[in-house]
């Protein structure tokens, strides 16, 4: 048996006759985040409710704390109530028709929790996410977030190992969400608890995860920590998807991308010679007013003032470079400016 | 995978299957194994055509003027709501009965004020193939009122702001916009009407009959009525009428899809289609169709049970209870037909909403193979007149041999199916409201399937679910259709009897009994809603 908190393997589940997800295994460890992050569509949700027990998958097995709740092969299948986890839903599914006591309640009585140690229990939680105060109020009577944390308090009130999140704060303004983010961090190290947590916002996966797993049309492209699916995008659709605007054709040869126009970048990892694609970020490029050692002359088409920093769209014979710079100084549309990208910024990714 | 909600599901199927199947099967059977005698009669054949045909032209442009009217907001909206869909509570019978003793050529109360004012000349003649379609246009309006309704509220006013900001002028948004967007739920709702037209007994019954026009339905009944019963011929008209039905049916999804059957369930917001012109005119074609289709046949039926004998001079009108104090405890059927009434109600109101649910439930929420099937199924007694069905569950049982003939289980059986699209619509509705979510919070925080339905589904879905019940209880207390032909002495029901007194007794007598039955009616829905409101006060 895996040490895993959460093992899944060769998990396959289809609705109708399309898979939505294509045979995937991975393993969440005790205590920590791991995060699905993929466009919409890719099968995060049909994952996260696979392991609830909520779809019925075709093939595969599926661990909870080393107890099979799934397997094809066997044919075990445990309904959902009897695989001992939280669950904080994209809607929160908040009980319209009880208080936000009931709420956080249901469970517990549920589980058979006797009505002495009920009420404890649940201000406990409550107070964990604080809204111990409004424990009696009616659940249509909540604004979003704080719909969000009786989702939240409701899915602890059991003292779960193990709690599934499906997108707990698209549904909420920028700021909230960024205070929600910190909060639910704080609960989930301070209780141990491990999560897996689906997310289309890389920012968030990156903020929150310990382990990212990248998925698309369902099948993991890319599994790391936060920092490795950042900086070390495998393939083209995950550099894409992480925020790499720079991704260009070339032929690599001698540890370098040779690109159309006679340009030559180095990169920092050698790959095989052949075609590839060379990537970088924006922000890695560096612009210059005059001409500099190893800087390629090009012409600004766009300046776009994003507050922080401007985004420049560069012409550079037939290539398109997107680069930032400070704001100050900036460069105007159509004038000539020069450019470079250090090689330890520049990785290889296959066509 | 889950195990309660397999049950469920094969259950669910099992049980409408074996409910719907057979006597349509039957039907199919006989009919052809019968022939095509009955399309010898041609004139039968034609009058049932046009009789269907006039009344859904009348109840879709009643129903259709009824909700336009009343969408645009007019004084007064809620109450007119509630009363331009009283006939449904009323019924097609007792509507066509308050006619006639409105209309009636010789002792109408209307003809008999006509008489005194205009002479002996001036006759409204009810009793006759024009009559009976009026009236039943009018008791059939509040079905394309309701559905025509739901698609205005469900119309984005967006569509209609659109058109008028691109410089159409209203009448045109109304014809080339709000027209075309209704389309669909005009054609759903004319299908419904029509289905419904061809297998009405009691108006054509009422006003039909007496003047020798008969339509497929009154055959049926008379076929069965002759000694010895005609079965075989029967059932051929029904296998027309089936056909008919099943053929509209088929035609309507193919050109419209299974979206337009939907009810709406989206956001209730009220569309304003353009700020109403001439509120009070609108208000007062809503308060005509109030009047024609529920105050004056009420007050005709209330003025015939109470008056000592027919006329409309005041000076001689004497008032009475006798007929009421007949009907109460000198006519032997009323006790038993008031008893059996209330029973079949009351289980067929709850057994088609609990099934309702059930089909609903594992339609939209299992994943079980098959649930497109299941939901075909329960929608098919929609596209089944109800005596049609009733001359398939009578073929079955008189050789099935089921200890059910003979008693109100029969009764049971047969209104239970011709209600189930109508249990299943109502809770599906209810259903798609909530989301998926709610549920599945529930299993994940431990409650097993039933604890989840007991807690979260049923409290949830309870005010769509008794709504529902409260109309069928309605509807079930005063079916005719199928009764009229499944009931036998010891199952009679309060419908039955009062056709009953109305074809041998004295039309006094008959008013009284269709006040009773209202009342009946009226009586249980009150404590039903009373009993609510209490446990919701709690
Ligand atoms: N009930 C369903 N019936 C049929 N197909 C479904 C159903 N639910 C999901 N799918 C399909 O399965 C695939 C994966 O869906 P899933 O909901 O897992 O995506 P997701 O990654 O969670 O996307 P999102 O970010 O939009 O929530 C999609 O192609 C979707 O269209
Ligand atoms: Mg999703």
């Amino acid at each position: 048996m895996s040490a895993g908190a959460v093992s899944v393997q060769a998990l396959l589940v289809a609705h109708g006759t399309v898979p939505a997800v294509r045979g995937i295994s991975f393993e969440a460890r005790a205590g920590e985040v791991l995060t699905l992050l993929g466009p919409s569509g890719c099968g995060k949700t049909t994952t996260l409710r696979a392991v609830a027990g909520l779809e019925a998958p075709r093939e595969g097995r599926i661990a909870i704390d080393g107890r099979t709740v799934f397997d094809a092969a066997r044919r075990t299948n445990l309904p959902p109530e009897r695989r001992g986890l939280a669950m904080v839903f994209q809607s929160y599914a908040i009980w319209p028709h009880m208080t936000v006591f009931e709420n956080v309640a249901f469970g517990l009585r549920a589980r058979g929790v006797a009505d002495g140690d009920l009420a404890g229990a649940v201000r406990r939680s409550l107070d964990l996410v604080g809204l111990g105060a409004l424990a009696e109020r009616p659940a249509t009577r909540l604004s979003g977030g704080q719909q969000q944390r009786v989702a939240l308090a409701r899915s602890i009130a059991g003292d779960p190992r193990v709690i599934l999140l499906d997108e707990p704060l698209s549904n909420l303004d920028a700021q909230l969400r960024l205070a929600m983010r910190a909060e639910f961090k704080a609960l989930q190290r301070r209780l141990g608890l491990t999560a897996i947590y689906v997310t289309h916002d890389q920012e968030e996966a990156l903020v929150l995860s310990d382990r990212v797993l990248v998925m698309r049309d369902g099948a993991i492209e890319q599994a790391g920590t936060p920092a490795e699916i950042h900086d070390t995008p495998r393939s083209r659709f995950v550099a894409e998807f992480v925020g790499v605007r720079n991704i260009l054709p070339c032929e690599v040869a001698e540890a370098a991308a040779l690109l159309p126009g006679g340009l030559r970048l180095p990169v920092r990892e050698a790959a095989p010679d052949g075609p590839a694609a060379v990537c970088f970020r924006p922000i890695s490029v560096q612009l210059f007013p005059h001409a500099a050692p190893g800087a390629h002359p090009a012409t600004v088409v766009a300046a776009t003032y994003l507050g922080d920093f401007m985004q420049y769209e560069l012409r550079c014979g037939e290539l398109a470079i997107c680069a930032r710079g400070l704001p100050r100084p900036d460069f105007a549309e159509g004038a000539p400016v020069f450019w470079s990208v250090p090689a330890d910024a520049c990785f290889l990714v296959a066509t | 995978m889950l195990r309660a909600e397999t049950v469920l599901g094969i259950g669910v199927s099992a049980l409408v299957a074996v409910l719907v199947l057979p006597p349509l099967i039957a039907v199919m059977v006989t009919g052809v194994g019968a022939g095509f005698a009955p399309l010898r009669h041609t004139d039968l054949v034609l009058n049932t055509l046009l009789f269907g045909l006039l009344t859904t032209l009348g109840a879709l442009v009643t129903g259709g003027a009824l909700a336009l009217a009343l969408g645009a907001g007019v004084p007064g909206r809620t109450l007119l709501e509630r009363l331009v869909v009283m006939p449904l509570y009323l019924t097609p019978l007792l509507t066509a009965m308050g006619w006639n003793w409105l209309g009636s050529p010789r002792s109408g109360l209307l003809n008999l004020l006509l008489h005194a004012a205009f002479g002996p000349h001036v006759t409204l003649d009810i009793v006759s193939p024009a009559g009976a379609m009026a009236v039943a246009a009018l008791a059939t309006a509040p079905l394309p009122f309701l559905l025509i309704s739901d698609a205005l509220r469900g119309l984005d006013p967006a569509l209609l702001e659109a058109a008028r900001v691109h410089g159409a002028m209203p009448a045109r948004v109304f014809r080339r916009v709000t027209l075309p967007l209704l389309l669909p739920a005009g054609l759903a709702a004319a299908m419904l009407v029509f289905v419904q037209a061809i297998g009405l007994f009691s108006v054509p019954a009422v006003l039909g009959m007496p003047a020798g026009f008969y339509v497929a339905t009154t055959e049926i009944y008379r076929l069965l009525e002759s000694y010895p019963p005609r079965i075989a011929d029967a059932t051929a008209w029904g296998m027309l009428l089936l056909a008919i039905a099943a053929l509209l049916t088929f035609t309507q999804s193919a050109l419209l899809g299974r979206r337009s059957f939907v009810t709406i369930t989206g956001k209730a917001f009220r569309p304003n289609l353009r700020s109403p012109a001439a509120p009070g005119l609108r208000a007062a074609l809503a308060w005509l169709y109030v009047a024609l289709a529920t105050v004056l046949p009420l007050l005709a039926l209330l003025w015939a049970a109470s008056s000592a004998f027919v006329t409309a001079d005041f000076r001689l009108m004497r008032f009475t209870a006798a007929h009421f104090a007949f009907v109460l405890f000198g006519y032997p059927k009323t006790w038993l037909a008031v008893g059996n009434s209330v029973l079949l109600g009351v289980l067929t109101a709850s057994l088609v909403c609990l099934l309702g649910l059930a089909v609903s439930w594992v339609v939209l929420r299992a994943r079980q193979a098959g649930r497109g099937v299941l939901d075909q199924l329960s929608m098919l007694p929609l596209s089944m007149p109800a005596m049609v069905f009733a001359l398939g569950l009578l073929w079955v049982y008189v050789r099935v041999r089921l200890p059910i003939y003979g008693t109100i289980g029969i009764l049971l059986l047969a209104y239970c199916t011709h209600y189930l699209p109508f249990g299943v619509r109502t809770s599906s509705a209810a259903l798609r409201q909530l989301h998926p979510e709610l549920e599945e919070a529930a299993r994940v925080a431990g409650a097993s399937w039933l604890r989840t339905m007991r807690r979260i589904t049923f409290p949830l879905v309870q005010p769509a679910v008794l709504a529902a019940w409260v109309l069928l209880f309605v509807m079930a207390m005063q079916e005719v259709s199928s009764s009229i032909l499944l009931y036998t002495s010891r199952s009679i029901v309060l419908s039955v009897a009062v056709f009953d007194l109305w074809e041998n007794g004295n039309p006094s007598d008959v008013a009284a009994l269709g006040f009773l039955q209202l009342a009946a009616s009226f009586i249980v829905v009150s404590l039903v809603l009373g009993l609510r409101q209490r446990r919701g006060v709690t």
